[in-house]
């Protein structure tokens, strides 16, 4: 994957933040935007460590904007069909990505609540946005069961959840550097990517609906 | 996942406080509303704080996201937690130097989202406006939360059982035994020099590991009676969980057992467990015969064939996986030729044969047979066969080798070349400890419940209480712990196997039969 800064700061150097942490890190405060952190101090080494730490204490989502290489996998769908991963993502419209599994009770239901509310707050706009989740425990998240957990979100037609093998998944989240070793070690992230892009944007953390809506009315402006 | 009061018993009396943090109920009847930041709102069970907190209180890790315990003698004790308070245990999500609350702070905190040290809680954790009556019995279930003395569990010693079932081959449960009484006598010879160093250091009691003493409960008699006999044996000798065990066929009782007595139940060496998720307690390794027969229906799906002839001896476990895929919706006409219990037959080889008598070249013939069986069955029929890769003994199942063309194996495990370091491991510790590998599968099985407990307990920070054994196997299983016979094992909040799929074999012949797999790995 290659790893591009859109909005990094002057005062910082694009080495500086690839050597730290291969991604930019902005605090986002509250609901209404972006504010972003000061640079890391790069005469103190352990500065950026300091920043993250503080910001994360703080509630702070990374957001970064990469290019990712999806390999050709073969997928499952909510409705038992067999789908490649570049299907499944699509490319004539913008997509969202998150990773969830059914019976996950902590990360997971906030992940696919902020999906719903994205969804509800886009309006007849919906139809135009695409939202993926892919399960990180296939062998639990049968069809079945990712048809019964995308109704108690009430995900729409243009939301869909997709299961295949461990291996198939495993492929999935490590395109997207989304791999912690298990289900149980997964943090909460959320990718977006403008049609006909190859470019991703990266929220690590708990992205709200309204940071996310922000981020993708400044993608369709972009594109 | 949604909890019963039922799966989960309260500590308290109070119901109202077990309604209000396992439901999502408050004590009005109304439904718990979480309010989280940016606007999005739960209600009910998906609000309720065993969500995240968990049964046990003690919290969670979900990657970098701590969720921290909240029984009452972390949030209302009269000082911070910190590291040398040797009173507390201190399972992972604890946090240090926590600002003691009262009951009115908390319902303050829980409204605002700020704590009384001035610090914001995460996002994950939703706002929650309690009116007085509601945060009263809150906070009366979380003081009571954890609170309770646990069953077989003392400062210096944790008592486990295993259940052997009446109906268990002798051969098989003594060679079980032998597996965990070795483990537990080694345990218990690691963990008198880890006291004894403690003490020579002067460490505090801290993060000393207890002894390990084994019990053995060997139920008599009917199934209805067990339920009575196994509360009878933790009345006398309470332990904190029940560690592998093992039977032939019913085993409901021992399961009905360990929910409703909050006993943790491990991964018994058994063929027909229950399927009920929801249930918090007993733990597998998998569905055993319920996943075989899912995995013969998944071969049989597409095949437009004949009738299927189920063979299996009343009261084994056969009997449930064919019933099982009986009712898999294959559509074909379904024969059933029971046999007599083994004890039961003295003619076993008349029996199999007339049972395999009458069979048309469309049909499958599908066997839940044990290897006494599999061994005297004559001429093979010129159909499909399939046949029970667990009942019959896997690689090591006696099938005549004039059937083994087309006998088709389920494999529930992970295949031999796949699984061979892991098993090279079993094999050199029954070596080492003097154990002949009679029963290979049942010793490894056995040998790995006993790793996993081991690989649990030294990660619950002195948190020696039962739903917390849980939620710890449930979060470390799929990653550090080892997998034995199986591909993969992993578990999380309602799920209760471990294991969850797998293939179609054939077997070859000679002393060590090539396994091939005519299937991928299969989760039905």
């Amino acid at each position: 994957m290659t790893v591009r800064e859109r909005r990094h700061s002057s005062a910082t150097s694009l080495s500086v933040v690839r050597a730290f942490a291969a991604v930019a890190v902005f605090a986002l405060v509250g609901a209404a935007g972006l504010a972003r952190a000061d640079a890391p101090d790069a005469a103190d080494p352990h500065a950026h460590h300091r920043q993250m730490m503080q910001q994360q204490s703080q509630q702070s989502i990374r957001r970064s904007e990469i290019e990712y290489t999806l390999p050709d996998v073969r997928l499952v769908r909510q409705d038992g069909k067999a789908v490649s991963l570049k299907d499944a993502i699509g490319d004539d419209r913008p997509v969202l990505v998150n990773f969830i599994y059914t019976t996950c009770t902590t990360i997971c239901p906030l992940s696919s609540q902020v999906f719903a509310q994205f969804q509800s707050k886009l309006g007849a706009a919906k139809a135009k946005v695409h939202l993926v989740s892919f399960s990180i425990d296939p062998e639990q998240d049968t069809p079945a069961r990712l048809v019964e957990y995308a109704q108690k979100f009430h995900a729409g037609p243009n939301w869909e959840h997709y299961t295949g093998t461990v291996e198939a998944s495993v492929a999935v989240q490590r395109s997207f550097d989304a791999y912690r070793g298990d289900k149980m070690n997964h943090g909460p992230l959320t990718l977006m990517r403008a049609a006909h892009s190859k470019q991703w944007v990266r929220f690590d953390g708990f992205a709200s609906a309204d940071e996310l809506l922000a981020e993708y009315q400044d993608l369709i402006a972009r594109h | 996942m949604t909890w019963s009061l039922a799966a989960i018993a309260a500590p308290s009396q109070d119901t109202n406080g077990a309604a209000l943090y396992l439901t999502g109920r408050l004590p009005d009847g109304g439904e718990l509303e979480a309010q989280r930041p940016g606007g999005v709102v739960s209600r009910g069970v998906d609000a309720a704080c065993v969500q995240c907190h968990r049964p046990s209180g003690l919290g969670t890790r979900e990657g970098d996201v701590v969720v921290p315990p909240i029984i009452g003698r972390y949030l209302f004790r009269s000082g911070p937690v910190n590291e040398r308070d040797s009173e507390l245990p201190h399972p992972p999500g604890v946090l240090p130097n926590v600002y003691a609350y009262t009951a009115a702070s908390l319902a303050q905190t829980l409204a605002t989202g700020i704590r009384p040290d001035g610090r914001t809680l995460s996002p994950l954790m939703p706002r929650y406006r309690l009116d007085a009556g509601a945060s009263a019995t809150l906070a009366a279930y979380l003081s009571e939360l954890g609170a309770a003395v646990v069953a077989g569990v003392t400062a210096t010693e944790l008592q486990f059982a295993t259940v052997v079932a009446p109906d268990a081959d002798p051969g098989a449960r003594d060679a079980m035994l032998q597996v965990l009484q070795r483990y537990f006598a080694i345990q218990r010879e690691l963990a008198a020099v880890q006291v004894q160093d403690a003490r020579t250091e002067g460490r505090p009691g801290r993060h000393i590991a207890r002894v390990w003493q084994l019990h053995v409960w060997t139920l008599t008699g009917a199934p209805d009676d067990w339920e009575r006999q196994l509360a009878e044996f933790q009345a006398r000798q309470p332990v904190f969980a029940v560690i592998s065990g093992i039977g032939r066929g019913e085993w409901a009782p021992v399961h009905a057992f360990c929910q409703s007595r909050r006993v943790p139940c491990l991964f018994p060496n058994i063929d027909v467990p229950v399927v009920a998720e929801q249930d918090f307690y007993p733990v597998y390794f998998s569905r055993g015969v319920l996943l075989e027969a899912d995995l013969f229906a998944a071969r049989l799906r597409h095949y437009a064939g004949g009738r299927i002839v189920q063979v299996y001896r009343r009261g084994d476990a056969g009997a449930a996986g064919a019933a099982r895929l009986r009712l898999a919706g294959l559509g074909a006409e379904f024969i059933d030729r029971s046999l007599p219990p083994v004890d039961a037959d003295l003619t076993p080889a008349a029996t199999l044969e007339s049972a395999l008598a009458g069979l048309d070249a469309g049909d499958t013939l599908l066997l839940w047979l044990r290897p006494a069986d599999l061994r005297l069955l004559g001429a093979p029929p010129s159909g499909r066969v399939l046949a029970s890769g667990l009942m019959g003994g896997l690689e090591d199942a006696p099938l005549p080798a004039a059937w083994r063309d087309h006998a088709e194996f389920s494999y529930a495990v992970d295949l031999p070349e796949r699984r061979e370091v892991r098993q090279r491991l079993a094999r050199s510790w029954l070596q080492t400890h003097g154990l002949p590998p009679t029963f290979p599968r049942l010793q490894t099985d056995t040998w790995t419940a006993c790793r996993i407990l081991a690989g649990i307990l030294d990660h619950v920070g002195d948190a020696y209480v039962p739903e917390f054994l849980l939620e710890r196997l449930e979060m470390m299983l799929g990653r550090r712990l080892p997998e034995g016979y199986y591909a993969r094992l992993g578990l999380a909040p309602g799920q209760r196997f471990a294991s969850k799929g797998g293939y179609l074999v054939r077997l070859g012949v000679g002393d060590e039969p090539s396994v091939t797999a005519v299937t991928d790995w299969t989760v039905p």
